[in-house]
């Protein structure tokens, strides 16, 4: 028996020899499948999420080079805006661990932050074993950075999509005729649009439903808010003289809008645009640089882009960011980090601008290359340093941004919507409806808890 | 008194019966609903995670209520939808089964053409609408350019919103009344109105003291149920007019679905929910009491 065993033992002793042989010699023929192995996130399946948008349709196409590279499989929920946010948002606030890394809304950033729902990132960047420099970090422009960080300066996410609002003009042409320049302030464009107006079929603006991101500017350019010193002091200030002003103002331009502007969606008012059924559209630059970019539209030749008009006291327009960040209960956070670093490298940044023409990112150092000034030049007009110029505003002084990414905002801005269409439509003066306003918000906000 | 034997036996087996479609019952219906209740009676809001156990003020949703001008309008608004949606869908129903009563191919085809809104889902009919009603590409605004006419944006006028979305409404489910007006037709006895006929009583009469009797349970069932239904005229709202301009479309469902899913206020959304289903169980448990009325009645 004893014998039996030790002739076994000996047995698989040579055999383990000729096995470890085998491997160096193999190893040494053949390499690459050793390194394969070794990928540094083998067998790891990365969860993420956000709302559908072209810049992940676009990244899809690179996502399996990154599984190549790291040995990790990347499993990217993606759905419509409103539903994201809701699902993300019970997700995070309940501490769940479904995803790895989500899209940091802008308008939930604050709320996200503030309570805590995200992760550190500077925990990732501050090591250079996990980021390298070259990544830099202060290279996103600040501007779109600001909603990502909370009040000691700590970011929670970096942005892949900014937005800045423009202005787009569709019939130079006919502003040439009747002798209109492009406007600049407040007061030419309520000319223009007026001028504009019915003549040769076109409406002198348009717009769309989304009264709450395309109100503000003209509340602000007046020198109203929305909240008396957001995010420290968030009692609403609605009914101000200079609030009124705003919304009577932009309710005015509306009187030259198509029919039926007041439940238009983004597309409808893009359309109205490209197809020079309206001439003027102030929006983000994505939905305004097509008149001037896109192979639909009908009247490139006639179109210009430009700054929104300021206001007689602020020249405040619009900008917004997207993020991607890192949920606090992720089950694989430096996987997710490896991603993130990766979708938003400037490799990975330049390849999206220059194979697809999205421009709509946040590194400066793409937004200024030689590369993205040409396919973004049109007729000499550089639209690249318009968006940077508009996405650094709210970095600059005061974030003027900032009320619409505190946890207050959706409820105070819903009473605004309201409000605003029932100046639009007649139904009450602006000094009424938005003295109504005022105190449903306030009433909204404490009945949620708000500190007033 | 003692039930024994083979009765307490067969009681038994009843309960053991019945016991897995209730627990499915329960599990469906009535645990989201308790759940509905319990969360009615926090302050819960996604924001704030904590708050979905807080009961220190359990009542607190509920005084609120009375105090909320949107709420009180979005009860009106439905009021206005429902009264107007039913009524049409009653009267036009009837009428177009008085119409179709009659045998014929031509009319069996109407017939199960007419069906055609009822089977679509709701978010289909919503879209079919918002092509109609919108300007831009409005068959509606083109035969009225053709005609010289002006036509406003009936999704956002504060004049025309609310009765564009009953005209939608009103398309969508007027076929369930026609359906069950015509079962109902086809089951009165021909003889009464030949009877009244030799009597010598016009098509009016007959209609009235003859049809109308017969035809009236059915008309105030269906209406009751379109009533119950009319509350779940969401899709519309939500694609037409988004509650708007202003708070004109706003129904107490669509306030309700953006207090959850845009302000986060679950806790106070579930206050107007379980308000809103009191209401609806009111409407339901008005309709069983007629019934039994009209049985021990007849």
């Amino acid at each position: 028996m004893s014998g039996q065993k030790s002739r076994h033992a000996s047995h698989v002793s040579r055999r383990m020899l000729l096995k470890a042989g085998a491997a160096t010699l193999g190893a040494t023929a053949f390499p690459a499948p050793l390194l394969a192995q070794a990928k540094p996130f083998d067998g790891v399946t990365l969860h993420g999420a956000s709302f559908q948008h072209r810049f992940f349709t676009l990244l899809q196409n690179y996502i399996p080079e990154f599984e190549q590279q790291t040995g990790m499989k990347v499993d990217l929920e993606l759905s419509a805006f409103p539903v994201y946010n809701q699902q993300a948002n019970l997700e995070l606030s309940s501490g769940g661990s479904a995803y790895d890394f989500v899209n940091v809304t802008f308008i939930l950033a604050a709320r996200w932050v503030a309570a805590g729902l995200l992760s550190n990132l500077d925990e990732f960047t501050n090591d250079p074993n996990l980021t390298p420099a070259e990544w830099n970090p202060k290279d996103f422009v600040d501007g779109a950075q600001v909603p990502y960080r909370d009040a000691k300066g700590a970011t929670y996410g970096y942005s892949w999509e900014g937005g800045a609002m423009l202005m787009g003009l569709s019939r130079m042409d006919l502003m040439e005729k009747k002798g209109l320049k492009i406007p600049s302030t407040f007061a030419e464009l309520q000319q223009v649009v007026s001028e504009i107006n019915g003549t040769d079929g076109v409406n002198g603006i348009v717009s769309f439903q989304l009264h709450h991101w395309c109100l503000p500017p003209y509340i602000q350019g007046f020198g109203g808010n929305i909240f008396r010193n957001p995010p420290s002091d968030i009692m609403p200030t609605l009914n101000t003289p200079e609030t009124i002003q705003g919304v009577e103002y932009y309710a005015g331009l509306l009187k030259s809008a198509p029919r039926g502007v007041l439940t238009y969606t983004e597309d409808q008012a893009r359309q109205s645009l490209l197809t020079g059924r309206s001439n003027i559209f102030i929006h983000s630059s994505a939905w305004v640089t097509p008149i001037v970019l896109s192979e639909e539209s009908k009247v490139k030749d006639t179109s210009r882009v430009v700054r929104m008009p300021a206001g007689p006291v602020h020249d405040h327009p619009a900008s917004n960011s997207q993020g991607l960040g890192i949920p606090k209960n992720a089950k694989n956070k430096k996987a997710a980090w490896e991603f993130i670093k990766w979708a938003l490298s400037p490799e990975i940044s330049m390849r999206i601008v220059r194979e697809h023409g999205h421009s709509s990112i946040c590194r400066r150092s793409i937004i200024t290359s030689e590369a993205y000034r040409k396919l973004n030049t049109v007729n000499g007009h550089d639209l690249g340093a318009l968006y940077l110029e508009v996405l650094e505003l709210p970095a600059k002084g005061d974030n003027y941004m900032a009320y619409r990414t505190v946890k207050e905002f959706p409820i105070v801005g819903d009473v605004l919507n309201k409000a605003f269409e029932q100046v639009a439509t007649g139904q009450f003066a602006a000094h009424d409806a938005l003295n109504a306003a005022q105190d449903q918000a306030v009433a909204n906000l404490r009945r949620a808890g708000s500190k007033l | 008194m003692k039930v024994e034997g083979i009765e307490a036996e067969r009681r038994g087996f009843r309960r053991w019966a019945l016991a897995p479609s209730l627990l499915v019952l329960f599990a469906v219906a009535v645990l989201p609903a308790l759940y509905l209740v319990v969360t009615s009676l926090t302050p819960f809001q996604l924001t704030d995670p904590g708050s979905a156990t807080d009961f220190s003020a359990p009542l607190r949703n509920y005084g609120l209520l009375p105090g909320d001008p949107r709420f009180v309008n979005s009860l009106l608004v439905q009021a206005k939808l429902s009264f107007w949606g039913v009524l049409f869908q009653v009267l036009l129903g009837t009428l177009l089964a008085l119409l179709l009563h009659t045998q014929s191919r031509i009319v069996e085809f109407a017939r199960t053409f007419f069906l055609v809104p009822m089977v679509l889902p709701p978010i289909v009919v919503a879209v079919i609408w918002k092509l109609i009603y919108t300007p831009d590409i409005s068959p509606l605004t083109y035969a009225a350019s053709l005609l010289n006419l002006a036509m406003p944006s009936l999704t956002s006028s504060v004049q025309f919103a609310l009765v564009s979305i009953i005209i939608a409404d009103t398309w969508e489910w007027l076929p369930f009344t026609f359906l069950m007006v015509l079962a109902a037709l086809q089951t009165i006895p021909d003889e009464y109105s030949e009877a009244a006929l030799v009597d010598g009583a016009s098509r009016l009469q007959i209609f009235w003291y003859v049809t109308l009797p017969f035809i009236a349970p059915i008309l105030v069932i269906s209406g009751m149920f379109r009533l119950i239904d009319s509350v779940k005229a969401f899709p519309l709202i939500f694609l037409l007019t988004g509650g708007g301009p202003g708070t004109v479309t706003e129904v107490t469902n669509y306030y309700a679905y953006l207090l959850a899913f845009d302000t986060n206020e679950i806790g106070y959304s579930s206050a107007v929910t379980v308000v809103m289903l009191l209401l609806v169980a009111a409407i339901s448990l008005g309709l069983v009491w007629m019934g039994r009325r009209r049985e021990a009645m007849a």
